[in-house]
């Protein structure tokens, strides 16, 4: 785990500008701490001894100085003031870049993200995990980037003021890191063993509170109550443990910077009784001392902000760093009554230690183009045969993970699925999936998808899949807004404007791959796509449909059997 | 604002003892005043130095910046311990006092819960409000302490350098913090609709990916996110901007009050009003002393986090009294001795209007259930069929006509499985549920065969690992729990849902079976038809003519074999169902 990945500013520009930007303001916040010193002793300084001695200083000098210090107090607000607004201009930007980035990349990961991780943590990542990003980028990396310029510069300035006090503070700061690394080696194991028993317990609090309207059916809602304080109370404890632990590498940092400052001050004053040195350097250094440590101290305590907003990053990178599947670059051969010929095709499920499907072998001949020459290839198998990863397969999302696809052109030679340049195989698609996407705009331009559509083949469409009744019922017609930011339609009803886009004319991709919605479909929905599998086969497309009903079976001019097998010993 | 403060309202709930706030202010205070304090004394020491004094009159100095140094990382030590673990006896008394609330408060509270996404924000909510004790309560108190303590400091030397300082202290104090607040509510505010908007573009691309990528929408997309992204950054980047403010002025004023010590007191001790080494005192102990208003801004923005978490809870809280109809001892024991309503019946719905907030989904459903009856619910998906059940459960009050006998059960299709055994997990149903009265439970819905593999058979805990269970082998622990439940009527919403036609016509065919060996009532809503043959009676609910806003209606009842006969279109969907595989 590092402060400050180099992976970081490599993959988000905005990073590498704002780091640039966040020295330049450090440097210049480290001279001016250097500047408000020399002006608070040499202010300080003649008056005291002037005074002490009965004479009177010479106050000119004096009133310059304490002119010099009221523009280093405007120049360090004003850099503080940019620096808050450099960092808060720069923060969203990085997470945007990183946040596109995962996204593009889990994308061409494929349907099933293989090794980036579980989806749904992907998806929290990029949605709000990446907001860790801001706190760290904020308040740590400055203070970071300080404590890399501002110390060391102090001490310097302070080894020419007074060579004692600079050596008690360059002894002290290596004596910081070691002390923190120290404790936090010394307590690492019981920490983490205390933290995992704090989160089961409080995954144990949430579980019953989740579970309440369950427990209040049941009526047994009042007895768990006195085990939420139970688990609380031992939770409380549990983490007092931990932080009693924790706290103690901030106690160090804390007891090492403020002694040493305290040290500093007592040498120097005690050199000052015997004369061997001067009042104002004697200021000087007591007013540097602290600063010294300041930007130390404040990486400390934000400690937590850089965990999270590190951890953010390494997800991120963790992601990102996922090799692609290999893609082909081969064009796409002429499929007009071609075969699609599947071999073995084998896939397996996770860590379910199951096959689906598996060694799939079937000889699929497509459609011709023409009208009355399409044709209907239905999936059928259980649920969990592997039928939907068969048609992601066939569309080239999924590779499998045994066997192969071939493209057979009619009277032509066999060319691999996996050496098809993936863009022009999926522009011969068409793909209905249980849960098509809507893209945002009106119905209307959603249906049409760019493309010039009269309104009479708009109707026509809409009343084979029974998108009309749906047209009726919205406020504005097919000008009615859906998608991102508009009308939410029913999974029913996007499977219905799905249906009509793919059964326009001008959606002349010669393949159809159809997912049959399992749940909720009643007799009219069936009819529906019953009707647009038709409709397809009529005019020479080729219809894969992933089939849970006898109805579509019963269309088929083929049923390839899908089926799963438990690899045995993989759960081991 | 302060009788609508919901922290206000919320944070009685975490049972803070004033006692144990003032104890981590004290040490806090011991820990900045150590601070302070070394500033002080290391500045009247080496001014007194440079007087070259006889070193014993320094003694004491030199002791106290030792002690202070060594004081201030102890105490502070000691009141971070003491400040959180206010902080995690209010978080666990507030989860409690939440359980408790919802538990004891209107059932249908509880039953809202499931609509929304409450509660998964519940865990971060508590934490959000506990961390008031210990990033905004204990840090103001302890500023307040030192920085008063600093002006009386300086005062007593040099008042009208005192009063300097008390106002700097304001600017970084109270004014910064302000600032500091204000733009983090502008950020969170204006950017709220950016946010949402990013985060839906974001949700797409991961849910529809594959499917854009197909029909070479992708880029489009991605262009979407970035353009989105970028709004995002304006809105926030220009409400973000007093947050800029506040940080220069908290840099400022620190300077600012030693430039206002030197510009007062150089004159008083020119004029031999305070001693030089007193003004050394007056112009250095205040770079010390804003070190208490440092914490403040955050201090600011997490009070008002923790008031929005605050909010949030609330709103989950129920209203102040709870309803007394609704506790524990109702259930179970219905009007009559033995459960049932009047004259046999188990439970009755009379002209039954069922919806959510006043619309009405389901209207004129009239209901009679005995021992034994089972009743099915049919119906495309979204008419209304769980509504009607959550209010025969008497979990959402009727919108008209009445409901009457209580000892009925919801079994939802959507029911918590809990992280612990399979057995406690039955045991819901009932405390006494035997290992022996589980097993049959567990088999009469065919899960025997997934419990024989399971490694630990009932003693496995769910959710882990081999205790992993698929969507039909949850709907099915579901219902066996429901089978254990001592409840009269059993309402099931959708138990065929995830299974293989085979199956699921079996679990209905149990529920029946149960039904009628045990005396108990039965009612299922199912979607799929073909397993309705086991029912007495089947509801058909529908909207005649297909009106989308009319409330929906029986539109026929009857036994299944009457309806196969007699409705053409229930004939032709059980018809889809059943066709040879």
């Amino acid at each position: 785990m590092k402060p400050l990945d180099p992976r970081l500013l490599r993959r988000a520009r905005a990073a590498r500008t704002y780091v640039v930007l966040t020295a330049v303001l450090g440097a210049a916040a480290a001279g001016l701490v250097v500047v408000q010193a020399f002006a608070i002793a040499h202010a300080l300084g003649p008056v005291v001894t002037a005074t002490s001695a009965g004479a009177t200083p010479p106050p000119a000098q004096v009133w310059r100085w304490v002119g010099v210090l009221a523009l280093v107090a405007a120049l360090r607000a004003g850099v503080a003031w940019a620096q808050e607004r450099f960092a808060q201009r720069a923060a969203p930007r990085v997470v945007a870049e990183l946040r596109e980035q995962v996204v593009a990349h889990a994308v061409a990961l494929g349907p099933r993200r293989t090794g980036a991780g579980d989806p749904a943590a992907v998806a929290t990542l990029a949605t709000r995990g990446l907001d860790d990003l801001e706190p760290y980028l904020v308040r740590y990396l400055p203070q970071l980037l300080l404590t890399a310029l501002v110390t060391p510069t102090l001490v310097l300035v302070v080894l020419g003021l007074d060579w004692v006090s600079a050596a008690v503070l360059a002894a002290t700061i290596p004596l910081v890191p070691v002390f923190m690394w120290l404790v936090g080696v010394m307590t690492a194991g019981t920490s983490e063993r205390r933290l995992r028993t704090v989160e089961r317990l409080g995954a144990q609090v949430l579980d019953l509170l989740a579970g309440l309207p369950t427990l209040r059916a049941f009526g047994r809602e009042v007895g768990p109550g006195a085990r939420v304080r139970a688990l609380g109370e031992a939770s409380r404890r549990a983490t007092t443990g931990t932080l009693r632990v924790a706290f103690l590498s901030g106690m160090v940092l804390e007891l090492l910077t403020t002694l040493s400052v305290a040290i500093v001050a007592v040498g120097v004053g005690l050199r000052l009784v015997h004369g061997g040195m001067e009042l104002v350097p004697a200021i000087a250094v007591l007013v540097l001392a602290p600063e010294v440590y300041l930007p130390l101290r404040r990486v400390g305590a934000e400690f937590h902000a850089s965990t999270d907003g590190i951890a953010a990053a390494e997800r991120a990178f963790a992601v990102l760093e996922t090799p692609l599947p290999r893609s082909g670059s081969s064009p796409v051969p002429v499929l007009d009554a071609g075969t699609l010929v599947l071999e073995r095709v084998t896939v397996r499920a996770g860590e379910r230690g199951v096959e689906a499907p598996s060694g799939l072998s079937a000889r699929v001949p497509l459609g011709t183009g023409r009208p009355g020459g399409g044709r209907v290839v239905a999936l059928r198998g259980p649920s969990g045969a592997g039928k939907s990863t068969t048609a992601l397969v066939l569309l080239g999302l999924l590779r499998p993970d045994d066997g192969r696809v071939l493209l057979e052109p009619a009277g032509g030679q066999p060319l691999d699925l996996g050496d098809v340049d993936p863009a022009s195989w999926w522009s011969q698609f068409t793909w209905v999936p249980q849960r098509p996407s809507l893209p945002p705009g009106t119905l209307r331009d959603v249906v049409a998808d760019g493309r010039d559509v009269p309104d009479a083949a708009l109707a026509a469409a809409a009343r084979t899949t029974g998108l009309d009744a749906v047209v009726a019922g919205l406020p504005d017609g097919w000008g009615t807004r859906v998608g991102l930011g508009g009308v939410g339609l029913s999974v029913g009803q996007r499977q219905r404007v799905a249906l009509t886009a793919a059964l326009l004319p001008g959606a002349d991709r010669p393949l159809v791959v159809l997912d049959e919605p399992t749940a909720h479909l009643d007799a009219r929905g069936e009819q529906v796509v019953l009707d647009a599998v038709r409709a397809w086969r009529d005019t020479g497309r080729t219809v894969v449909v992933v089939a849970h009903r006898a109805s579509l079976l019963a269309l088929a001019d083929q049923v390839v059997d899908v089926a799963a097998r438990e690899v045995t010993g993989a759960r081991a | 604002m302060p009788g609508h403060d919901p922290l206000r309202r919320v944070l009685p709930l975490l049972e803070v003892r004033p006692s144990r706030v003032v104890r981590a202010v004290a040490l806090g205070v011991l820990a900045l005043g150590s601070s302070v304090g070394l500033a002080a004394v290391s500045a009247w020491l080496i001014a007194r130095a440079s007087q070259m004094p006889p070193v014993l009159q320094l003694s004491v100095a030199v002791v106290s910046v030792r002690a202070f140094g060594i004081g201030r990382g102890v105490f502070r030590y000691l009141e971070r311990l003491a400040s959180h673990d206010v902080a995690l006896r209010g978080m666990a008394a507030l989860r409690a006092n939440l359980y408790d609330a919802l538990a004891r408060g209107p059932v249908t509270g509880v039953v809202a819960l499931r609509r929304g996404e409450l509660l998964t924000r519940v865990g971060t909510d508590v934490d959000d409000v506990g961390d008031v004790v210990v990033r905004a309560l204990v840090p103001a108190g302890v500023a307040a302490v030192v920085g008063l303590g600093s002006v009386v400091l300086v005062g007593a030397f040099l008042p009208v350098a005192g009063l300097a300082l008390l106002a700097c202290l304001l600017l970084a104090g109270v004014l910064a913090p302000w600032l500091a607040a204000r733009s983090a509510a502008a950020v969170e505010r204006r950017g709220a609709d950016a946010r949402a908007d990013v985060t839906a573009r974001t949700l797409e691309l991961f849910e529809d990916g594959q499917q854009l990528r197909v029909a070479g929408r992708l880029a489009g997309r991605l262009d979407g996110l970035r353009a989105a992204d970028a709004r995002l950054a304006a809105t926030t980047d220009d409400a973000a901007r007093s947050g800029a403010v506040a940080a220069a002025i908290g840099t400022g004023a620190q300077l600012l009050a030693v430039v206002c010590s030197l510009l007062l007191g150089v004159p008083a001790t020119l004029a031999g009003a305070l001693a030089p080494v007193e003004l050394a005192v007056v112009v250095l102990t205040p770079l010390a002393a804003f070190e208490a208003t440092q914490a403040l801004p955050a201090a600011a923005v997490q009070l008002r986090r923790s008031r929005e978490a605050a909010r949030r809870l609330v709103e989950l809280l129920p209203a102040a009294t709870p309803e007394p109809s609704s506790g524990p001892g109702a259930r179970g024991t219905g009007d009559a001795p033995d459960g049932s309503a009047h004259d046999g019946r188990l439970l009755r719905l009379a002209g039954v209007a069922a919806g959510w907030e006043g619309t009405t989904a389901v209207a004129g459903v009239d209901l009679d259930l005995r021992p034994g009856s089972v009743v099915a619910l049919a119906g495309p998906s979204g008419v209304g069929k769980t509504t009607l059940l959550l209010t025969a459960a008497g979990l959402v009050p009727p919108l008209a006509g009445t409901v009457s006998g209580r000892d009925s059960l919801f079994v939802a299709e959507d029911g918590h499985l809990f992280a612990t055994t399979v057995l406690e997990n039955l045991r819901v149903a009932r405390a006494d549920v035997r290992p022996d009265d589980a097993r049959a439970a567990l088999e009469a819905v065919g899960l025997d065969r997934w419990l024989a593999a399971l490694p630990d058979g009932l003693d496995t805990v769910l959710g882990t690992g081999a205790g992993d269970v698929s969507g039909g082998e949850r709907r099915r622990l579901l219902v066996a729990r429901a089978l254990l439940a001592p409840a009269r009527v059993l309402l099931v919403d959708e138990p065929a849902e995830h299974l293989d036609a085979t199956t699921a016509d079996a679990l209905v065919g149990t529920l029946a079976d149960h039904a009628r060996r045990t005396g108990r009532a039965v009612v299922v809503a199912s979607h799929r038809l073909a397993a309705l043959g086991v029912a007495d009676e089947v509801v058909l609910l529908g909207r005649p003519g297909g009106a989308q806003d009319a409330p929906a209606t029986v539109v026929a009842r009857g036994r299944h074999a009457d309806l196969l006969r007699d409705e053409p279109d229930y004939a032709w969907a059980a018809a889809q169902e059943s066709l040879p595989r």
